[in-house]
């Protein structure tokens, strides 16, 4: 499995080429992507599916809570750090 | 009575004349053999592709299985999110027309999700969960009914083009035939209902929308197709099927001349419907 940095800086890859509204520079793992629609709701599809390949589990998004996918860092406390406890 | 009432009126006729009672209606197997045909091999979406040549034709039927589950499941998700819509539309001011439709829609959706998860519960023993996602924004007057029922159609329509070629098809396992014909006997009305209606919106609203917010519909629908196609590749089912690699399979299949092919021909009724009505402004690339 990717390390902790690995997987921050796939994620922030991905949403810098999905997007194309923001540069790598600009984007912190406290960026909000949803609410400043770096990323649409679309591609919170394309999203999930990277996130099941990258932690190797299936997401079921009907047990999702709300503003799991706000930012980086909660992407990665919500879908990489249980594994790892 | 406008040409639009009347035509409303005789879909709730037909829809009467129609109606079933879904738990009589089909008789369920025992068991489901994989190593039989249950989605046209002409319709799995890795065919025409390195992946798919490379297998058995054992192995081409197991896919087929797990993309007949695929399919279903996916409807499934549509459908949760259709009757969601519908019922908030239903009575709603100004729905007055269509309301008694509705009425149908919703009973009709609610039995397609019966057959759909009678099979996937009972052969697979699980849907595959949906990954598509909605947030709310702000919208101008009319524009999230409109976007609801573009989505509908778009949708509907792709679905259509399958329960067409597979209700035909004598090669599959009799039941996967019945389901494709039942939900094709529905929506050939739903998707009557669905252009009659985008079209009457479409000219209803266009002149009040300001070119923007026309243009955003468009680049939405545009995105919605494309999204809808991508989940009729779906890793999930791939592995089941025994693929290794699955998610590599996915992102390279979509890639493919073959597979573009098939979405393009697939949707094509659909696209010139939205060009010929303005409302897509831009031929998609599937
Ligand atoms: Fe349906
Ligand atoms: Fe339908």
């Amino acid at each position: 499995m990717k390390t902790e940095s690995e997987i921050r800086q796939t994620l922030r890859e991905w949403i810098v080429r999905t997007s194309g509204k923001i540069r790598a520079e600009e984007l912190d793992d406290d960026t909000p992507i949803i609410e400043r629609r770096i990323i649409s709701s679309l591609q919170l599809t394309d999203l999930i599916l990277m996130l099941e390949r990258l932690s190797d589990s299936p997401i079921d998004i009907e047990m999702l809570k709300p503003g799991v996918f706000r930012d980086i860092n909660t992407i990665y406390r919500n879908f990489f750090e249980p594994a790892r406890a | 009575m406008n040409t639009f009432e009347a035509s409303v009126e005789k879909l709730c006729s037909a829809s009467i004349k129609d109606y079933i009672n879904p738990y009589s209606y089909l008789e369920w197997p025992e068991k489901i053999d994989t190593e039989q045909w249950s989605t046209t091999p002409e319709l799995i979406s890795l065919y025409g592709t390195p992946f798919y040549d490379g297998l058995s034709t054992a192995e081409q039927q197991r896919l087929s299985f797990y993309e007949a589950i695929n399919f279903f499941s996916l409807n499934i998700h549509g459908e949760k999110s259709l009757i969601e819509g519908l019922a908030q539309r239903l009575y709603r001011k100004g729905n007055d027309l269509v309301s008694p439709y509705i009425h149908h829609f919703l009973d009709e959706e609610n039995k397609h999700m019966i057959y759909f998860g009678g099979f996937c519960v009972r052969y697979a023993g699980k849907v595959y969960p949906d990954r598509k996602m909605v947030f709310t924004r702000e919208y101008e007057p009319g524009e999230d009914d409109f976007m609801f029922f573009g989505k509908v159609l778009i949708f509907e329509e792709i679905v259509d083009v399958y329960n067409k070629r597979m209700a035909k098809d004598e090669r599959l396992a009799p039941i996967v035939r019945q389901i494709n014909f039942l939900h094709h006997r529905d929506e050939s009305r739903h998707l009557a209902f669905g252009r009659l209606l985008v079209k009457n919106m479409y000219e209803r609203y266009s002149d009040v929308w300001s070119m923007d917010t026309r243009e955003r519909i468009s680049e939405y629908l545009k995105n919605y197709l494309q999204a809808t196609w991508k989940e009729y590749y779906n890793p999930a089912a791939y592995k089941d099927a025994g693929l290794k690699d699955a998610f590599d399979v996915q992102e390279q299949a979509l890639q493919m001349q073959a597979t573009r092919k098939h979405r393009a021909e697939v949707s094509a009724g659909c696209i010139r419907f939205l060009m010929e009505n303005g409302i897509l402004l831009e031929q998609p690339q599937l």
